[in-house]
């Protein structure tokens, strides 16, 4: 989007990422809470409007997350659903409520419980509406396919694919928020049981439940709370994925490569720029692919950039830094907030023990959202983030 | 009066033939097709059936059996499936020549199909509906060489 005026993250929040016995409210008000605390904010009648992104878990999800914090009846509360996007989405509903100056200071809040939702042992399907689902696709599935093309095209093989994992687990082993992290091999991934080939237990997101908050200002409302780091949106893109039944190459991936060209477009900085990433790696190919589709690297150099070391720590972009989806799971309302979080940790040199050296200047986050017959998805959501101080 | 009520109250028997409008399976005993549709409009043709033309908003169409062979442009052996799919389980994206993508089930073998495999129309059951009898639709199988 266009932005109006500059708009500024005040403060983040996240909780531990893994199984909960606790409901998505629970932890999207624990984020929500150290987000506000994060921006020195300590009454219930600072922020002006909040958005709450949540997949799954029910209606009213927003008042439910806010309901004893004594904010609900001061401003309005606005629910936002695109399955694995709504997080970012609700992150940029709060830029957009600063950025056109509906409001000074607004919250994004995704959160997201599966385990006490979701039968064990299945995996996630779009809505059965969907000509795709009663045929009885399931998303693991529809990135298999995408993993296969690319093996068939470039020769990349399992072992390959593993690499992925390696490296985000390896990157999460300090991060006290990730779920599955530390050493693994590139045998333990490729032996760990087949879920949809070539994609093995360890290639795939683990269903996970969590919670991000991001607070969003203007530049008067940062300095009037005494913010001492300031994280300033260069940019913020909301796409829907385009609809056609003719072929299309899926080992790119229109919506994301569209939106990413938008997000360099409208904030000036291009994939050269910038330091690190969360992407949406909710499978192994998946990261492979996006390395391509932001401009990372040239087509079909995906898997020469991963072993050539440019996507980790002392390469020339630091792809999921906090180890990404890979390691911290998938719960789908929350991870888009909880990618934008962690990066503002990185920009602000929070992240003891994983911390990106040097302490990056420019993030970029980015999440795809839903499976829908005739797109790649449904939604794509991706934001860039730079220090401003 | 009881019995109506019971009658209203009984569920209405669910669907075991997917979907008469994209599918036909001709009495006779010809092979089966699926229904393309083209507008009337702008020559646009599409599957499934659209709400309307894509391209121009035509309310029109006319309808076009689709080529009973494709390309499997790429496939995958589903292993942890969807709640009440029995696994394992194979799909793919098949490729008509009318510049058209199907997604569907295919008949075979987990690891018998690759990309670029010659495919070709078939119908059988790709899951259980509500009452626990099976759906029959379109899949597609490998053409014997």
């Amino acid at each position: 989007m266009k932005l109006m005026r500059d708009v500024y993250i005040a403060g983040v929040g996240e909780t531990k990422f893994g199984k909960h016995s606790v409901d998505y409210d629970v932890l999207g008000r624990a984020a929500a809470l150290e987000a506000m605390r994060n921006s020195n904010i300590n009454r219930p009648d600072v922020v002006q409007s909040a958005y709450v992104g949540n997949g799954m878990n029910g209606i009213v999800t927003g008042q439910t997350v806010f309901k004893d914090l004594g904010m609900c009846g001061r401003l309005p509360i606005i629910n936002v659903e695109s399955a694995c996007s709504a997080g970012g989405m609700a992150v940029y509903s709060a830029i957009k409520d600063v950025a056109t100056g509906v409001t000074d200071i607004s919250l994004g809040v995704g959160c997201e419980n599966h385990s006490l939702h979701m039968q064990s042992g299945t995996a996630f399907a779009p809505s059965m509406s969907d000509i795709e689902t009663m045929h009885a696709a399931v998303m693991t599935g529809k990135y298999a396919m995408r993993a296969n093309r690319y093996m068939h095209e470039t020769g990349t093989t399992i072992e390959d694919l593993a690499a992925i994992t390696v490296k985000n687990r390896r990157h999460a082993t300090n991060n006290p928020n990730a779920w599955f992290k530390g050493a693994i091999t590139i045998e333990e991934v490729v032996n760990s049981r087949m879920v949809a080939y070539p994609l093995t237990l360890q290639q795939c997101c683990g269903i996970a439940d969590g919670a991000g908050a991001v607070v969003v200002c203007t530049k008067e409302m940062a300095a009037k709370l005494g913010v001492q780091k300031p994280v300033k949106v260069a940019g913020a893109v909301v796409q829907s994925g385009p609809y056609h039944n003719r072929p299309r190459d899926i080992t790119g991936d229109d919506i994301t490569e569209t939106c990413a060209e938008q997000l360099y477009e409208e904030s000036g900085i291009g994939p050269e720029d910038v330091n690190i990433v969360e992407l949406h790696d909710a499978f192994t190919i998946a990261e492979l692919l996006y390395y391509e589709c932001l401009g990372l690297c040239k087509k079909g150099d995906g898997l020469k950039y991963l072993r050539d070391g440019d996507s980790t720590y002392g390469g020339k972009c630091v792809v999921s830094p906090r180890g990404g989806m890979l390691s911290y799971g998938h719960p789908i309302g929350a991870s888009g907030a909880a990618q934008i979080a962690a990066c503002v940790k990185q920009l602000r040199g929070e992240c003891q023990g994983f911390q990106v050296d040097p302490i990056p200047r420019v993030a970029m986050t980015h999440v795809t959202g839903g499976g829908l017959s005739g797109t790649e998805h449904a939604a794509c959501t991706m934001h860039m983030l730079v220090s401003a101080w | 009066m009881s019995d109506n009520k019971e009658a209203k109250k009984a569920p209405k028997p669910d669907i075991t033939f997917f979907h008469p409008d994209l599918l036909i399976v001709p009495e006779n005993g010809d092979p089966p097709y699926l229904q393309g549709y083209r507008c009337k409009s702008c020559g646009n043709l599409d599957f499934p059936k659209p709400t309307l033309c894509w391209n121009c908003w035509g309310e029109e169409f006319e309808i076009v059996p689709l080529s009973r062979t494709g390309v499997l442009y790429s496939v995958t052996d589903i292993f942890i499936g969807q709640a009440g799919m029995k696994t394992p389980y194979v799909f793919g994206y098949i490729d008509l020549p009318e510049n058209l993508r199907v997604f569907a089930q295919m008949e075979g073998e987990p690891g018998s199909f690759k990309c670029d495999d010659k495919v070709e129309l078939t119908i059988g059951p790709i899951r259980t509906n509500r009452d626990g009898l099976p759906i029959t639709s379109y899949k597609f199988r490998k053409i014997a060489v």
